[in-house]
Formats: structure tokens, sequence, C-alpha cells
């Protein structure tokens, strides 16, 4: 049984609390993915899972069994490290057998899981190699070798693509995928990525500063964002985000007095707002909110424009190409359900920060 | 600008090479006091002890007088208090680089779990490095005293002793040892200290998650991360130990017998007490090259194990 429960749990250094009461449930076989941007501890979350770091309150229960006091070698847990973690000494079926050897499983057992385990991830020329004669996506996979020979009631991944440039990280990405649709092992992933998270987990929880924002499937968060920051830290390019009044039901006025009609009222009915638009929700249309082009950016398959609306820098991103140049206007529209509301606050510069990365 | 241009495009020549010229005396003129101070040090004393030890050494004029080729040397070769003196370096650098190097490294990896008052503990190993040697013979002396030192007096509780430190042969060496290892073992604590704060964390996290116990913690992963620097702390040490002279001149000054005669000493006692100079630097001369050459075998050893781990 691999479920997982997490219920209220704490974490304090001393005086400062990291973590302020954190409950999750996952279910047996599912992939959960932690994300946040750095500090908002889902990697210390993710250590207490393992037992590398002691719970301050609260309980973890994996299986039924609460594992607060139990060792780390005990929880039938295994544990992909961000820098790898591998032995530098030992050869690659060294490494993967060595969890094996410690509980003195029999020789020719570790053999043939070892050899499975390769198998599985590709890794059979390597086997006699030192993990230094490895590339960094060579080395995750042995790390991962060393994760699945032991056959663990959950998987615990920490950031394990973050080393690995661009193009390795989107081919392992879909490698430990396809791995957990192979192995079914339940696994909880945490990343920085946003990406990473939505497009490899069946559930991902959206954290920030030690509590926990969003719940949900990757497009539950991407469709009805339950905040700001999980509005500003999911999706990429991140939502565009406007503060203003509302004069009636459907009048928006921004700070500079620039009206805009929008599709939909709020259904809260606020009289100050933070209203978000996906870049690629907009439309470029006859009638709408004028913009100026400032910045056209083709990729091919996709447009990315940057214009000013009212001073606030607005991105859009449409499919297939536009003739629209730098210093005209457009005209943008939005369909009515694609219009998030949200309570008027400055948005997180998170999202920010996490496009550029 | 347009003059920038011209000097970079190599336009003119001379005043290219004027740079050239220039910048040779810039670098030359930054490494002369260097060079100066290693001549004059280093460089100097070193042919100085070659050229005495092929000569006749005159004591008027404190200088080579005329060669007598290899003499020197066989002479050296067939003495046997030579040879002696080099077997009782031999015993003294093979118990205690092992000993000190083990106990540093061990004595480093137990106090290097977190625990209040940690960096004071550390501090107070600092002391026997900054003690002057010879300050440390004299107080291991008192230490060690047969009759009134307080070593022979904690020994008696446990039923040991009164023992003889400096009369009997073996205990003067032994007690050589406890002096030296006292003495530098601090410094090799220091290293380990740095070396084990700089192994990478995650690495025995990895450990404990696989159930790797205290003991294949530390010989599965510690000591192979290891290796590289106590190789090197090994290479370090060594290169101390082999010059080892201060602390047997003031505990027990070779003695008794030649039981504790280092090689060190006995080249000094026979320079400036029996005033045979180009004896004594025959002798240094074999003693450098057989520390250049061990020292080599240690430096080639050191890399291969950095390779292998």
């Amino acid at each position: 049984m691999g479920t997982v429960q997490i219920r209220d749990v704490r974490k304090s250094y001393g005086a400062l609390e990291v973590l302020h009461g954190v409950s999750i449930d996952i279910e047996d076989g599912e992939f959960v993915a932690l994300v946040g941007p750095s500090g908002c501890g889902k990697s210390t979350l993710l250590r207490m899972i393992a037992g590398l770091e002691d719970i301050t309150g609260g309980d973890i229960l994996i299986g039924d069994r609460v594992v607060n006091d139990v060792a780390p070698k005990d929880r039938d847990i295994a544990m992909v490290f961000q820098n790898y973690a591998l032995y530098p000494h030992k050869n690659v079926r060294d490494n993967m057998g060595f969890a094996l050897r410690q509980r003195r499983v029999s020789r020719s057992e570790i053999q043939r899981r070892v050899d499975d385990a390769a198998r599985i991830l590709g890794l059979e020329p390597l086997l006699d190699r030192k993990p230094r004669q490895l590339s960094g996506g060579q080395r995750q996979r042995v790390a991962m070798g060393r994760a699945i020979v032991r056959d663990p009631n959950v998987f615990l991944f920490d950031e394990p693509l973050s080393n690995l440039d661009a193009k390795l990280r989107v081919q392992m990405r879909s490698e430990i995928k396809e791995l957990h649709q192979r192995l079914k092992t339940t696994t909880v992933y945490v990343t920085h990525d946003q990406i990473e998270a939505m497009t490899l987990a069946d559930r991902v929880v959206v954290m920030n500063s030690g509590i926990i924002e969003q719940v949900g499937s990757p497009l539950e968060l991407y469709d009805h964002p339950a905040s700001l920051f999980v509005a500003a830290f999911i999706g990429s390019p991140p939502m565009n985000f406007l503060e203003g009044d509302f004069l009636d039901a459907t009048t928006f006025a921004l700070a500079d007095g620039t009206r805009l009609r929008l599709p939909t009222a709020d259904p809260k009915g606020r009289q100050r707002a933070t209203i978000g638009i996906r870049p690629e929700h907009f439309t470029i249309a006859e009638t709408g909110w004028p913009a100026t082009v400032s910045v056209v950016e083709p990729t091919g398959s996709e447009t990315q424009i940057t214009c000013r609306l009212a001073g606030k820098v607005i991105r859009v991103l449409i499919r297939g190409r536009t003739a629209t140049r730098p210093g005209e206007t457009i005209h943008l529209a939005v369909a009515p359900d694609l219009v998030h509301f949200f309570d008027a606050a400055p948005v997180p510069a998170v999202a920010e920060m996490e496009d550029v990365a | 600008m347009s003059t920038d241009t011209e000097k970079a495009t190599g336009q003119t020549s001379p005043l290219r090479r004027r740079g050239r010229t220039t910048d040779l005396m810039v670098r030359w003129s930054f490494m002369f006091p260097a060079i100066l101070l290693l001549v004059t040090m280093l460089a100097y004393p070193i042919f100085y002890t070659i050229d005495i030890s092929f000569s006749r050494f005159d004591i008027a004029t404190f200088g080579a007088a005329e060669w007598v080729g290899w003499d020197n040397y066989r002479e050296v070769m067939s003495d046997y208090r030579f040879w002696e003196s080099l077997r009782v370096t031999m015993i003294y650098l093979v118990i205690a680089l092992p000993l000190q190097v083990v106990l540093g490294f061990a004595i480093a990896y137990l106090i290097n779990v977190e625990w209040a008052g940690r960096g004071v503990i550390r501090a107070l190993f600092i002391i026997p490095m900054v003690v002057a040697p010879v300050v440390a013979g004299g107080m291991w002396r008192m230490i060690l005293d047969p009759l009134w030192g307080i070593m022979n007096y904690w020994l008696g509780f446990i039923g040991v002793g009164p023992m003889d430190w400096f009369g009997d042969p073996t205990l003067a060496m032994a007690a050589i040892i406890i002096i030296d290892t006292w003495r530098w073992t601090p410094f090799i604590v220091l290293i380990a200290t740095a070396a084990l704060l700089a192994l990478p964390k995650d690495v025995f996290e990895a450990a404990r998650i696989d159930g790797a116990n205290w003991w294949s913690t530390l010989w599965s992963v510690a000591v192979p991360l290891l290796v590289p620097v106590i190789a090197a702390t090994f290479v370090i040490r060594w290169l101390g130990a082999v010059k080892m002279f201060d602390i047997v001149l003031a505990a027990t000054y070779g003695g008794p017998g030649k039981a504790t005669n280092v090689i060190n000493l006995f080249i000094y006692e026979e320079a400036f007490r029996s005033l045979r100079f180009a004896e004594s630097a025959a002798m240094a001369v074999i003693v450098l090259v057989l520390t250049m050459v061990l020292t080599g075998l240690f430096l080639r050893a050191s890399r291969k194990l950095e390779e292998l781990f």
C-alpha cells in the first residue's frame, strides 16, 4: 500500500516556523508534484516524508503506519536527489545494488533486480562504469535505477532535473512519466518548474511560504486558480494582470482612468479587483481593448506579442503567424469564461522570475 | 582612437617590440625578490652542501678544500651509526605517520556531529600546534618524568608503572611518538574537519535511505570520499615528519643510548659537535635524495588513488 497521508504537518527551525500546517492525502499509485518558488517549504516537506528532517508537529503516514519516528531506511521509500548523490567510487551496478546489499539480499537476487532496472532504464552498457564516467542524464538515470531496484512503496524526487540542460530535461521528463506509468508506484515529486509539475503529475500541490495555496489536477489549476499566487505561478508565459475598479458590472477602470469593457461580470461582485487573462486566451479582433504592439516574437507554431495597454505590459500568445508590426495598435478580445477575478492585490513577483528560469 | 587601432593591428612594429621588452622587464622585476630569496635561502645552501660533501672540509676557510670524489659518501655508508639512525627514523615514521593520520581523521569524524561547544573544542585543538616544539619537548619531559611526572602518577591509579619513560629505549621512542602525535594530530583534525564539511551531504543522506549503518556509511561512503584528502594529508605530514629534530632535541637528545637518535639529530651532532662537516654534508645529501624519491612515490600513489576514487 503506497498511500501517503500528511496531516497538519509543521516544521520549525528554532523559533522560525517554515511549514505552517500542511495536509495532503496521496493515493496509492498517484503522481503528486509539490511545486512552488524556492523557500516555500516543498523540499523540507519531501525530506520530512523521507525521514531526513524531524517532524515538529503533525503526522506523516506511509501506508497505514505513522512514520514520524521511523528511520528513513525502514519507511520503504526511495529518493532521487538533485545532485544525483551517487556513491562516486562504486560502479553503476554497485550503486544500484547498495541498498539491497545492506538488506542482506542474496547475490543472485541483487544481480537479477539490478539487471531488470538497468534494462528498463537503458543502463545495461554502463553497468561497469563509475559515476564520473557518465553524463548528467546518465547519472540521473542511475539514481532512478537505484530507487527502482528497491521496489519501494513510494518514490521521492527532489528536483531531479534541475541540473540538466533544457533539452535533456524534456527528454528525462517523459522518461520519468513513462517509468511511472509502467511501475505505478506512488510518487512525490518536488520541483520549482511549473511546467514539469503540470506535465508529470496527476495532482499538483502549489506551495507558497510554508502553506498550500491549492491542490488540484494540472488543468484545474490552469482553469480555476484559487488565488492570485497560483494564477501567477501556473502557466507560461504567465497570466496578465490588471488592477482596477468596477464602475458598473462590466466596466472596469484602471488606475490611469482607462476604461475597459469586460465580457462578463465578477461573480463575487467586488468593487475593486485584479483581473487575470492568460496570454493564449486573447484574440486579436476588430473591436476590443486597444493596445500598442512593442515586440513581436514569432516561433513558427505560435507568435508572442508584447504590447502596452494603458502603460501596462500585456503578453499575447496567438497560434500561427501575424502581420502585426511594432508600433501598430491592435484590439484584444477575450471569451467571457476566460477572465479570472481576484481580490485586488499586487501581483506576486514569482511569475516573472519563474518565467525567466 | 585611431592610434589605438594602429597599435593593435601592428602597423608600428618598433613600438610593439619595445612594449614587449618592457613587459618582460616588468614580469622579471616582479619575480626578482622571490628569486633572490630562493637563491640565497635555498639554492645556495643546497649547492654548498653538495659541494662540501664531495670535498675535504677546511675548518680554517670554512669551505671546500680539495675534491675527494665519493670518499665522504663511502665513509658514511660504512658507518653503522648512520644506518642505525636511519633505522630509528624509519621506526618513528612508520609508527607516527599512520597513527597521526588515522587518529586525526577519526577524531574529526567523531567531533563532526553538531553539538554545543564544538567551536571551543576546535579552538583548543590548535594549542599544541602553536606551542614551540622545544617548549613542547620540555613540557612533556616534565609530564613523563619517571620520578615526579604526572603521567606515572596517573598510570599508578590504574596499576601501571612506574615507567622509566626516558631510560628504556622502547619507551623513549614511544615518548617521542606520543609528544609528536600530541603536537601534530590537531593539525590533521583541522584538515580532516574541513574535508568532512566539504563532503556532499546528499550522498550520506542517500546512504541513510539505502539503509547503511554507521559502519558501512564510514567504510562505503566517508572513507572512499576522503581518500584523496587522506593521501594529501599523509604527504604533507610526511614532509614535516622527516625533518623531525626539535622534539627529540628537547625531550631525549637521542637517548637513551642511540634509541631515539633520528637522522637529523645525528647529522647535526656530527657536524656541529664532532665538526665532521664533509661527512654530515654527504649524509644530508643522501637523506635529501631519499626524501625526494619517497615523496615522489607518495605523490604518484596519491594521484593514483585520486583517479581510483
